[in-house]
């Protein structure tokens, strides 16, 4: 079954293999398939929708109620107990463990490019199952896929085989590296689509860093490979035996004799190809500037926001100001600012001393991921779109495996056998592979809550009073459930002070709403920011769902364990009202459209050739005709009109120049077949058709470069500062007010190849011209209609707040800011470790100072929050009790006796929101107070804002979300 | 988006160059006024001496080696610009970016692109990048070129930013459209191909042609110029390239949106937003006047403060001094009466004074429940105003003083003429006040949002500031017990029994209760109409469906 001995073409496109190279996890991928077998049949049977679009109603539509039951027998028979008004997972597609690949490579100034890992050139070796592969890692009795991490290192640690690598893997190491080494530093990101077979790759490249001592490298690691492949150990070694078949390659050896020079014959553009030391921008060579910008751009982020209470808030101020910020972070209008570390490296020992930073640059380490697609286009096409969109959740479970492999190094090395040097190595890479499949696996296959209920309120109101009976009967039931122990209360006070999100959508807007009362008005603000500073909806989503609104900056997820799924999904059915986020949409051409502004040459297509040599028709006609042809005689006219009566410099300045010399710049003469036609392709700009008009036609003859330019036409418009302030803020009124084709001031072209004009100005410049010197950079463009086309807005597939909101899932998984799991086992296990992971390098995008979840169990009915600055708490335990917010338990009291007074469901969840909003102005109020303190006297507090000391924490949170001091004081 | 697109080429004489870039320019930020406008404007300044340094130092390099293949505007051409009137985004496009930040990103986005990223099959989509250069989505290309080496020459078009993130989850859409830009570019460069190949084949020629190492670079610096206008035919090919990087770039930043709620207005704000409204109509319908009323209104939606600074006379500044002065327990009868909806009568010759004491004495209520006539010449009805201020010598009908429902407050003038001394100063100095009224209940009980008010105003580390938000809690969490109120009885019509079970589940009972009853329906005739009747119409069942 090894289809790794075989060298298979991968680029060449000869002959593509037919099934997916990985086969090697038969039994895995027999198990599953038949798994998916079964979720296709339900699918099918027209209970579920089609994803994203799931708005059945049912009696209980929240959770999927999948259960995968499997006996772990020897033959592994699966069983899919499927209750009938089932939701399939989040996935439309199948995904195979094996889908994925690792391959860590190197890339050595000295020893040239090594493969150091290739789990496709690896097998298991399994004394009791011969044939096993090592994904054939049976998914777990519950349903997910479940790495045998823990149970079979009880047993026996599985043995590894290193056989041949893939013939691909160079051309793959060349895409990792690319042809030229590059001088930079930090790490580097890449992606590359594979089109035969389809396959998606994930590089991170790393410089690697060294501790004192030199034997801190791959070499030690590659050397025992070497050694092995000469050696071949005994198969009774205590760790596990080494078989090497005669076809054997051993790892990290070079697989061609000089890979580089072949990778250079391979190049097509090996002659321009110099090592490219790429323009640096970075603060040594860059100095001043760069390190200017990103202080005035920090002190710019630190300055406090308005305060809530101020009257110039609007209901969204936190939202707003963090969306704001993200654009400004992210902008390039001020250049590039580094906005993380970049000297993020790779460790080749775990001493913490000094790097040395020539070595540093001799090596770099690329850890890649391969994930193949599915042959079926459509498929292949949801999972690309699922990916790109969580993309930030991968890339940190890849960064995670990068530490685990960094420790495989580093451990390996103590070991002193050259053969249980190499397992200890496989063994360990293959369980940190084991555990990003399984995490990637689960994130696109774990169960959903198909109806989050904030969610479903917010897109669609037609069913509202309906969706919020059902509500509050979840709600009632679940209060009474757990009264003893005021489990209710106690989670949402958690909930409420962790994940945020929920303030904004509580802080009182200004507008009238359009809408009825009890619907909550959309922010038009954050509308109109996001159309004119753009940012990232699924970042600002994410964050949402994650409760990063406050400061210092927390991400929360909330996990519900327990055996009785019911009573679970209760609680995740009610979680997912409190746990918000805003909903995306998309907007995108109708399908079918494909007459888009993306076309840059629509009209050519029809066009014969020799009809086309004249005409001018860049723009679609309908747009041609629309804007009003300047015909005014004067460019004065225009011109004055331009800076709106603001310019005191000269207008129009035509001067006559003697043609510049010419020279390689110059117009070159043409090629000689086409030379006709050629002499008509102006690259230059020709104004809309109009030959008769004088402004146009004149602007023609100059602009022809083909034709010596004789005369060159200057137009200087007000003063530098004006035409500056103009475009940046007055130029929409401006060009509304102006016609479309606008005659602007033809300066000269400031782009850097425009060094021609350089002797011009000196002599056309008059002085007033010279005073404004940067003035005179600044060009008038032409202006031409922005071509828009109809698009269609529709829900959102792809966004994390249908993602990331997981059910009743068999097993604990990091990524969800919520879902349901019947035992913690697991999570006890991994949990302060993705604590930590998630401080170090959080799928948030933005530095993060604490991560915390909030742990329901549902058995014990006890909350407790565990968080990554790891204060004491009992052995055994996760985290700390939840202290319940008497604000909260109120609160909820009194709505849910308001439904037993049988009050109208919507007008109890209107005054469940009247009440959060009084939270919102408690913290306010409390922000106030805390304004220009340094101390807080709870007592005071107490008596004086009417502040209960269990209220603190809640209210505190929440007014870090508007007023960031306040966690300053009282922490 | 925040992001710029830029069409690059393989030129084979002069390797990667970057041909033509279109950027988005954002306006300053929007309203809200942000506090980092001003230093945004300080960069923007900054950011036009740096493109000057970028200019200079790198014309004079590039000068020497280009070509018409290396080069898209003429070197006259002012560039392309289209403004996106909706959000007054600009699209600029250059051969290069303006700014010496972004030439660099473009370059480093160029080479990478064109001669150090490897893609298989050399067309194709690749994403790299890091924090110090930005991120690149790029695509690569072939264009035919009947003249060119191997009758091909190698393109890509690169999206560079810096949210790394934003990028990648766009990369489907940007790969589905790049696709569209380049496939109508490759096959308009294929008729051309074929036409020129028709016309004379360039294989043979060169099959034909001797092979001279001497002649032959020169042969090829001729054919190495060509453009992508001329090898696409499309003379307006940049104007054309201009417009789809543009809308690429608004289509991509404009993909997603977000719904995103935020909370529904306070009662106060619905109320005064109707009343603004309203006088807006009125003003239509008459055409002059009204126009303090809805400064008024604005007073009170931005806080009470604005009418003190232009009444430069002895006024009250807050609720705290007003208690100062008053002495605690006037200020609880006269607060109580406030509270319980009574008509409440200044009469005094200092105007100015009574007006503030208005403005102080009406945050007690929501804006709904307040209806002043600052100073009148005559009585007026308590269902008309429940604050009345009153000039000395107007006379209070019998009824009115006689009734429980009334407080009068008598300002007296301690000295006669005094009034012009230094604004501000102590009020009690100047007057005496004298409250009278005809009620018999104990104040000293309720209600409770009272009690609570005179806990904050009794300690003095809370500040003034604290204290209002103190009072704007309170205020909220009774109009919110109002609301329930008003929906149980009004709406839904239940009997005294339910009622009760409301009022203990709302809080309201246990001492002072009583009073507690009355604030509460005092208040609910303060809700605003646009709450009344939505509530009104939704319990009819209608809309229900209609409402989205």
């Amino acid at each position: 079954m090894l289809s790794g001995n075989t060298p298979r073409p991968v680029f060449t496109g000869v002959s593509a293999p037919l099934s997916l190279s990985f086969s090697l996890s038969l039994s895995l991928s027999l198990s599953l398939s038949l798994a998916y077998l079964l979720i296709a049949k339900c699918k099918t049977s027209g209970l579920s929708a089609v994803r994203g679009k799931v708005v059945y109603v049912l009696p209980i539509p929240w959770c999927s109620n999948m259960k995968i039951k499997s006996q772990r027998k020897s033959g592994s028979v699966w069983l899919l107990n499927m209750q009938s008004r089932l939701h399939d997972s989040w996935a439309s597609a199948e995904f195979d463990l094996a889908q994925i690949r690792l391959i860590v490579h190197q890339d050595c100034e000295r020893r040239g490019r090594q493969v150091l890992f290739d789990s496709k050139a690896i097998r298991k070796l399994d004394p009791s199952e011969p044939n096993a592969e090592e994904t054939k890692v049976p998914p777990a009795r519950s349903g997910a896929c479940q790495i045998n991490s823990k149970a079979s290192q009880k047993e026996s640690p599985p043995t590894y085989q290193y056989t041949r690598p893939a013939s691909d893997v160079n051309m793959l190491g060349e895409m990792m590296f690319g042809s030229v080494a590059m001088s930079y530093k930090g790490s580097t990101l890449k992606i590359h689509h594979i089109r035969s077979p389809p396959q998606l790759m994930v590089s991170k490249v790393f410089s690697t860093r060294h501790g004192s001592s030199n034997t801190g490298s791959t070499n030690t690691l590659q050397d025992s490979f070497e050694s092995i492949s000469q050696t071949c150990p005994s198969h009774t070694s205590s760790i596990g035996f080494w078989s090497l078949s005669s076809t054997t390659v051993a790892l990290g050896y070079p697989i061609c004799p000089t890979p580089q020079l072949l990778v250079r014959s391979a190049s097509f553009f090996a002659a321009h190809s110099n090592p490219v030391d790429m323009p640096g921008r970075g603060h040594s060579e860059d100095g001043d500037s760069g390190i200017a910008r990103s202080a005035s751009l920090s002190s710019f982020l630190a300055t406090p926001m308005p305060s809530p209470g101020s009257s110039s808030s609007s209901g969204c101020a936190s939202s707003y100001q963090r969306r704001l910020l993200r654009s400004q972070a992210t902008s390039l209008q001020h250049g590039p600012i580094p906005r993380w570390s970049t000297e993020e490296m790779f460790s080749l020992s775990d001493e913490s001393c000094s790097s040395n930073p020539a070595m540093a640059r001799r090596k770099k380490i690329a850890v890649s991921i391969i994930i193949s697609l599915p042959e079926k286009e459509e498929e292949s096409h949801s999972f690309q779109e699922f990916f790109f969109s969580h993309f930030p959740l991968f890339e940190s479970h890849m960064n995670k495996l990068k530490t685990a492999i960094e420790r495989a190094m580093i451990v390996c090395r103590r070991v002193a056998e050259a053969s249980q040097r190499v397992q200890v190595y496989l063994c360990r890479v293959m369980e940190a592979l084991g555990e990003f499949r399984m995490t990637v696996w689960n994130l696109y296959m774990a169960p959903r809550i198909t109806e989050p209920v904030w969610l479903t309120m917010v897109s669609q109101s037609a069913e509202r009073n309906q969706l919020c009976q059902r509500f509050l009967k979840e709600m009632s039931v679940l209060m009474e459930h757990g009264a003893k122990t005021q489990f209710l209360s106690a989670l949402l006070t958690a909930v409420l002070m962790y994940h945020l999100a929920w303030v904004p959508t509580v802080m009182p807007s200004n507008h009238l709403p359009i809408k009825p009362v009890c619907q909550k008005p959309a922010s038009h603000t954050v509308d109109l920011l996001a159309k004119s500073h753009p940012y990232n909806p699924l970042w600002a989503q994410l964050g949402d769902l994650y409760g990063a609104l406050g400061s210092p900056v927390r991400v929360c997820r909330t996990v519900v364990v327990g055996r009785r799924r019911e009573l679970v999904q209760r609680v995740l059915y009610i979680l997912s009202y409190f746990i918000r986020c805003s909903d995306l949409q998309e907007n995108a051409q109708p399908p079918g459209h494909t007459d888009i502004p993306a076309n840059p040459c629509p009209a050519l297509y029809s066009a014969p050739l020799s009809e086309r040599t004249n005409e001018t028709p860049l723009i679609p006609e309908s747009e041609a005709a629309k804007p009003p042809v300047c015909t005014g005689n004067t460019n004065d006219k225009t011109l004055s009109a331009n800076v709106d009566g603001a310019n005191d410099a000269p207008v129009s300045e035509r001067t006559s120049k003697k043609a510049p010399k010419s020279d390689s710049a110059g117009p070159s003469p043409l090629p000689e077949p086409t030379s006709e036609r050629l002499a008509c392709a102006d690259p230059g700009w020709e104004p809309f058709g109009d030959a008769t008009d004088p402004v146009g036609g004149g602007l023609e003859h100059i602009l022809a470069n083909q034709s010596p330019p004789v005369q060159r036409v200057k137009f200087t418009i007000g003063s530098p500062r004006e035409s500056d302030h103009d475009g940046q803020r007055c130029g929409r009124g401006l060009h509304r007010k102006l016609p479309h084709r606008r005659l602007a001031d033809m300066r000269r072209n400031e782009s850097s190849d425009s060094s021609l004009g350089d002797s011009d100005e000196e002599e056309t410049a008059s002085p007033s011209q010279q005073a404004y010197t940067p003035a005179t950079e600044t060009a008038r463009e032409y202006e031409l209609p922005l071509p828009s086309c109809q698009t269609e807005s529709r829900a959102s597939v792809n966004h994390f707040g249908r993602s990331l909101l997981g059910g009743y899932c068999p097993q604990y998984m990091p990524d969800f800011a919520l879902h349901g799991i019947s035992s913690d086992q697991r999570l006890k296990q991994c949990l302060m470790t993705d604590l930590e992971h998630t401080v170090l390098h959080p799928a948030l995008d933005e530095p993060v100072a604490e991560a915390v979840c909030i742990v329901a169990d549902t058995d014990r009915l006890c909350v407790q929050v565990a968080t990554s600055q790891r204060r004491v708490c009992e052995p055994g335990r996760l985290g700390r009790d939840v202290m319940v917010s008497s604000l909260v338990h109120t609160l909820l009291t009194s709505v849910l006796q308001l439904h037993t007074l049988n009050i109208a469901a919507d007008f109890c969840v209107m005054h469940l929101e009247d009440r959060l909003q009084e939270i919102y102005f408690k913290s306010c109020s409390l922000a106030e107070y805390l304004r220009g303190q340094r101390r807080v006297h709870v007592k005071e507090l107490g008596l004086a804002l009417g502040i209960e000391s269990s209220d603190l924490p809640l209210l505190a949170a929440v007014a870090s979300t508007h007023s960031p001091y306040v966690a300053q004081i009282l922490l | 988006m925040n992001a710029l697109v830029a069409l690059c080429h393989f030129c084979e004489l002069h390797g990667p160059r970057t041909l033509f870039c279109t950027e988005a320019v954002h306006p300053p930020a929007p309203s809200p006024p942000q506090p980092g406008s001003a230093l945004l404007g300080d960069r923007e300044a900054e950011r036009e001496g740096e493109g000057l340094t970028m200019r200079a130092n790198s014309s004079a390099t590039q000068r020497a080696d280009m070509c018409e293949g290396c080069r898209s505007l003429p070197v006259s051409h002012p560039g392309f610009v289209s403004v996106d009137t909706e959000t007054g985004i600009r699209f600029l496009s250059h051969q290069h970016p303006r700014q010496a930040q972004l030439f660099s990103v473009v370059r480093q986005a160029c080479v990478r692109s064109l001669s150090c990223e490897v893609c298989p099959g050399r067309e194709g989509p690749i994403f790299f990048g890091d924090e110090q250069h930005g991120f690149v989505f790029s695509h690569t290309f072939f264009i035919k070129d009947s003249l060119a080496r191997g009758f091909q020459r190698w393109y890509s078009i690169v999206m560079v930013a810096m949210d790394r993130i934003y990028l990648i989850n766009s990369w489907p859409f940007l790969l589905r459209h790049l696709k569209l830009t380049i496939q109508s570019l490759q096959s308009t460069a294929l008729k051309v191909f074929d036409s020129e190949q028709g016309v004379c084949p360039q294989r043979a020629v060169r099959m034909n042609s001797a092979f001279s190492p001497a002649v032959f670079p020169h042969q090829r610096s001729g054919n190495a110029a060509r453009s992508l206008p001329s090898l696409t035919q499309h003379p307006n090919l940049w104007a054309s390239l201009h417009a789809s990087f543009s809308w690429l770039l608004k289509a991509c930043g404009s993909r997603l949106t977000e719904k995103l709620l935020e909370g529904a207005p306070t009662e106060d704000t619905l109320v005064l937003i109707e009343r603004q409204t309203e006088q807006e109509e009125e003003m239509n319908a008459e055409g002059a006047g009204g126009k303090s009323e809805s400064a008024q209104c604005r007073d009170f939606l931005f806080g009470d403060d604005g009418k003190g600074e232009e009444y430069c006379g002895p006024n009250f500044r807050s609720l705290r001094h007003l208690r100062q002065v008053l002495g605690a327990a006037e200020f609880r009868q006269l607060a109580w009466h406030v509270l319980m909806g009574n008509q409440v009568i200044w009469r005094g010759t200092d105007r100015g004074l009574i007006q503030s004491a208005f403005n102080v004495l009406k945050t007690l209520l929501p804006v709904g429940c307040v209806r002043v006539e600052a100073y009148s010449s005559q009585y007026e009805e308590a269902y008309r105003y429940n604050f009345l201020g009153l000039s000395p010598d107007v006379q209070i009908p019998a009824h009115v003083s006689s009734s429980e429902f009334t407080v009068l407050v008598d300002v007296l003038n301690v000295e006669q003429g005094c009034v012009h001394v230094v604004c501000d100063d102590d009020v009690l100095s100047l007057y005496q006040f004298s409250i009278s009224s005809a009620n018999t209940q104990p104040v000293d009980k309720g209600p409770t949002l009272l009690n609570k008010l005179e806990v904050a105003l009794t300690n003095e580390n809370l500040s003034v500031e604290v204290v209002s938000h103190c009072l704007l809690c309170l205020k909220e969490e009774w109009m919110n017990k109002v609301k329930v109120l008003f929906k149980f009885t009004k709406v839904d019509g239940r009997g005294r029994d339910d009622t009760q079970k409301v009022l203990v589940l709302l809080g309201a009972t246990g001492p002072g209760e009583e009073d507690n009853v009355r604030l509460l329906k005092f208040w609910m005739t303060g809700l605003s109409k646009t709450y009344k009747s939505h509530l009104m119409t939704a319990v009819r069942g209608v809309e229900r469906t209609l409402s989205q």
